[in-house]
């Protein structure tokens, strides 16, 4: 009879082995969005639309990412340049560029298929919003606005993040300075706006 | 490339496969026999082999070298291999010359996803190139023409274009320019390249060197969502390909094996695709108010039809309802037009809204026995510009099967190929009947030389002589509105007696269906007083076009592509439509208004199914013979009008689709170099041309050698310039408008 009660009281201590183990190991919770986690060089979040260091545009409306798109995320329609309004080296640019970040499933194969590296996919995975049509983000959201530079390529980004998010966060964030940025170009400018930050 | 019976037939071993081709059957031809594409780029079927670009390498027992499978002929017993490692490796060095200079532009390129040379490097080419040099530059977009743009980077020099411009067209604007490297593409007078067939280039272009300034960037080929329909802008019937994508209808295609078109399309047929999503296409059904449209909804629009048409019927009689329309709609809906309006008794009906005054000629023929055909007679307006891929046929006849052209009238055929052009019937040269088979190609608007000709066919058929005839109308399905019974009968009332009624106020109401009689009808002045003289005018229209200023109550309606049914062309073939675009959502069909008419009125219908069965088998019945038109008086010094057509004129499609802005004709009068001195006006003047009361105002004078003395000839169908206030051959005196009324003529047009 004791002989069982005490094989039973060591049986329940096995099984809690693991439970309590984790009494003494570092706990992983990160204070987001006070902090927000490192992520792997080549994570795949929110798409971005990269220009040439003279500000043209470098998509010029292929449509190859939208072949490739697994999902039918992407839509394009092509235009020509005008001697007047220029938007892209050589004759053609996107005139429209869209992607439902509901629809894709960030699979990157729109980057690998772009002739011109302009769409690239960046760390950026806050994209919570209140209606399904705020997902289906167009030009201006996904073009690198002028004065953000060039945007960056994936083989270019320190630690995985964007060199110009890391600046970013310097000036407006109180949170981890190496790790934390905003979510998107557009937050960003809505934040801006909001505080009263602009530079 | 013949195929005569008598031809007797050889073997030939084609991969291993034994095929019997009758001889003189060259390589390439026999090889799809077995489905065996041989890679070609400068050979076509219907343009012949050239054997400049040598892709289409194939080993031959017992030959030394590589030959090209375009231009060699079989033999008995010729053993083939097409896919052997030595012409796999011929082609691989044939494509890397071609792609030397070829610029990796696809990505942009229009023809990316269905270029032959994509396909073929593909298939055959090498992958990577040693070149380590630059390639050489040219200029890119170069504007051709009106329609055309080219890039000299990507032309791969295999002259189809200019040999389509040869030997199809017959025009030879086109050449090869320069040699070497250096070699484009160009006009052989440095012109614009202006053509009516020009779109057809790019479509033979194996690369993305012509393309289309419609089409340009616009899509690419794999998003597009393919539909195939028939053309009906004009009354040849060709099938074609309409490509759309998000609800704009960005291209069509021709369809290469169609026995109507030949696998050709004219340029309005291809390019008249704008007009669809046009922001002033009408919406909604439109009632008057005074000098305002105010929209309405359809359930008032039809309630208000129908009780003008009762009460003009329980009033003054059926007598005073007239119809007229059909040469643009369905036969299912001709049909049905005609069924309902007879169930009311009114007898008022026609189709005829423009100047042609018959559409069913008496022996009807098939466009391949056109082209079979020794004499081609051609009476009137030529089809050039009525019917141009039909003229492409003429031109084929007369060319390559060495037929005899003679046009009769004040036109000459306007196409590029030999003729004998006489004014008068009596003037046909006689051995013109002595052919065996005898083609007529009459534009139906004045029957006086076939009343003339009477006799003369008659005979012509009781020695058993082939007579085949063609009226290239103006209105595409007039044909099947006739076999439909569109047409007055039983004491009715044809469209010139309801408008000369009217004139007296004797319609009440007027149902339009598609036309344009303001502008089109034969008598404008008569047309513009019965118009403004009936009270209540109903039109199915697309546009405000000119004759909506008369009416009062406008229905939207579905335009070409939008339709689903069956039409004839004017050989007589019923042609299928399918819907190729959504229609606006306020528009309905013709055939939909006059259902929801129908029901209003409380007539019963034929089922759908009993409608579609009426329409793909048209009843034969005996035709009228056309007007025949009193002869015009005046002596040999009076200044006479020819009226003459244009595929680009027109108050509806056309002239709301703004891609075509350039091709649109002006307002011009074309006058003989000695008749313009004598009148003692000079190219780019402005002149008023003054018949009696009447007038058309505000016309610049075109000097041309071309022109006959003694004529000033003048666009039908322009907005703003509407010729049909003046008749054919009438006397008209011209008056030169003082030089500050450029501005107002050219309003005159834009409005």
């Amino acid at each position: 009879m004791l002989r069982a009660v005490i094989a039973g009281f060591v049986a329940i201590l096995a099984g809690f082995r693991t439970t309590f183990g984790y009494l003494f190991v570092k706990k992983p919770t990160i204070a987001y969005p006070s902090i927000k986690k490192q992520h792997a060089p080549r994570f795949h979040g929110l798409h971005e639309l990269r220009r040439y260091a003279d500000g043209k545009e470098r998509c010029i409306g292929c449509e190859l990412c939208q072949i490739a798109c697994p999902a039918n995320a992407i839509v394009v329609v092509g235009a020509e340049n005008t001697p007047a309004d220029r938007r892209s080296p050589g004759e053609r640019y996107a005139a429209r560029y869209e992607i439902d970040e509901l629809r894709c499933i960030f699979c990157g194969l729109c980057e690998e298929a772009c002739p011109t590296d302009a769409i690239v996919l960046t760390p950026r995975f806050e994209m919570s919003d209140y209606r399904r049509g705020s997902f289906v983000y167009a030009k201006d959201r996904l073009l690198v606005p002028p004065q953000g530079g060039v945007g960056s390529a994936p083989d270019e980004r320190p630690n995985g993040i964007p060199a110009d998010l890391g600046a970013v966060a310097q000036q407006k964030s109180t949170v981890d300075i190496a790790t934390g940025y905003d979510a998107t170009w557009y937050g960003r400018a809505l934040k801006t706006e909001r505080r009263g930050l602009a530079g | 490339m013949t195929t005569q019976p008598s031809v007797k037939t050889v073997t030939v071993t084609v991969d291993g496969v034994s095929l019997s081709v009758p001889e003189g059957t060259l390589l390439v031809e026999a090889a799809k026999q077995i489905q065996e594409d041989i890679p070609v780029y400068c050979y076509h079927t219907k343009l012949g082999p050239a054997g400049l670009c040598r892709i289409c390498l194939v080993e031959i027992e017992k030959m030394p070298k590589l030959q090209i499978a375009c231009n060699t002929v079989v033999t008995d017993g010729m053993v083939v291999h097409t896919a052997s490692d030595k012409t796999m490796e011929g082609r691989r060095a044939v494509l890397e010359f071609l792609l030397l200079n070829h610029p990796l532009d696809c990505p942009i390129c229009d023809k990316g996803g269905e270029c032959d040379l994509q396909d073929f490097s593909m298939a055959y080419g090498q992958g990577a190139s040693r070149k380590v040099e630059a390639k050489v530059a040219k200029p890119k977009a170069v504007d051709l023409g009106p329609t055309i743009v080219l890039d000299e980077e990507r032309c791969i020099v295999c002259q189809r274009c200019v040999r389509f411009d040869d030997i199809i067209t017959q025009e030879r604007s086109l050449v090869v320019k320069d040699r070497g490297h250096r070699d484009i593409i160009a006009t052989s007078t440095e012109e614009p390249y202006v053509s009516d067939f020009s779109g057809n280039v790019t479509e033979l272009c194996p690369v993305g060197a012509l393309t289309s300034k419609t089409y340009r960037f616009k899509s690419r080929p794999w998003d597009l969502n393919r539909t195939k329909t028939t053309c009906t802008q004009c009354s040849v019937g060709c099938q074609l390909y309409v490509d759309e994508r998000y609800g704009d209808v960005l291209r069509t295609m021709s369809v290469a094996e169609d026995e109507t078109s030949d696998g050709w399309l004219c340029d309005r047929g291809r390019y008249n695709i704008g007009f669809y999503n046009d922001p002033q296409r009408i919406a909604s059904p439109l009632l008057r108010r005074g000098d305002e449209w105010e929209q309405i909804g359809w359930d008032d629009a039809v309630a208000l039809w129908a009780r003008q048409i009762r009460e003009a019927r329980d009033t003054t009689g059926p007598e005073s309802i007239g119809v007229i329309g059909g040469g643009r709609l369905l036969n299912e809906e001709a049909f049905l037009l005609q069924h309902l309006f007879r169930s009311l008794g009114v007898e008022n009906l026609d189709w005829r809204a423009g100047r042609q005054t018959v559409a069913t000629p008496v022996f009807s023929g098939t466009y391949e026995e056109l082209e079979a055909a020794q004499t081609i007679l051609v009476f009137g307006v030529p089809p050039s510009q009525t019917a141009p891929v039909m003229d492409l046929r003429i031109r084929k006849a007369v060319v390559q099967r060495g037929a005899r052209l003679v046009t009769v009238g004040p036109h000459s055929s306007g196409s590029s190929v030999t003729e004998t052009h006489v004014r008068r019937v009596a003037d046909i040269p006689s051995d013109a009947f002595d052919a065996e088979r005898i083609a007529v190609v009459f534009d139906g608007i004045d029957a006086t030389p076939m009343r003339d000709l009477h006799e003369r066919f008659a005979e012509l058929k009781r020695a058993g002589k082939s007579l085949i005839g063609f009226i290239p109308g103006e209105q595409p399905n007039a044909r099947g509105a006739e076999a439909m019974g569109m047409l007055p009968r039983d004491g009715g009332r044809g469209t010139r007696e309801v408008f000369s009624a009217a004139k007296d106020g004797g319609i009440r109401v007027l149902s339009l269906f598609g036309v344009n009689p303001a502008l089109r009808f034969a008598d404008g002045a008569l047309a513009t007083a019965a118009l403004e003289r009936t009270p209540f005018i109903v039109l199915s229209e697309l546009f405000l076009t000119d004759t909506a200023r008369f009416a009062s109550l406008v229905l939207p309606a579905h335009g070409p592509f939008e339709r689903d049914g069956h039409v004839l062309d004017m050989t007589g073939r019923v042609q299928r439509l399918f819907a190729a675009h959504a229609a606006p959502g306020g528009a309905l069909s013709d055939g939909e208004m006059l259902v929801a008419l129908a029901d209003a009125l409380d007539i019963e219908i034929p089922s759908p199914s009993a409608l579609t069965a009426r329409a793909r088998a048209p009843e034969k019945r005996a035709m009228p013979r056309g007007e025949i038109r009193a002869a015009a008086p005046g002596g040999e010094a009076a200044l006479r009008v020819i009226i003459r057509s244009d595929i680009f004129a027109g108050g509806g499609t056309v002239y709301h689709d703004e891609r075509l802005e350039e091709l649109r004709p002006r307002p011009i009068a074309t006058l003989h170099p000695r008749t313009a001195q004598a009148l003692g006006v000079a190219a780019g003047d402005l002149v008023d041309v003054i018949a009696g009361d009447r007038a058309l105002r505000g016309l610049i004078v075109r000097v041309a050698d071309a022109a006959s003395e003694g004529t000033i000839r003048v666009v039908d169908g322009l907005p703003g310039a509407p010729a049909n206030v003046l008749f054919d051959g009438e006397e008209v005196q011209v008056t030169k408008l003082e030089p500050a009324a450029p501005l107002a003529a050219a309003g005159a047009v834009a409005g």
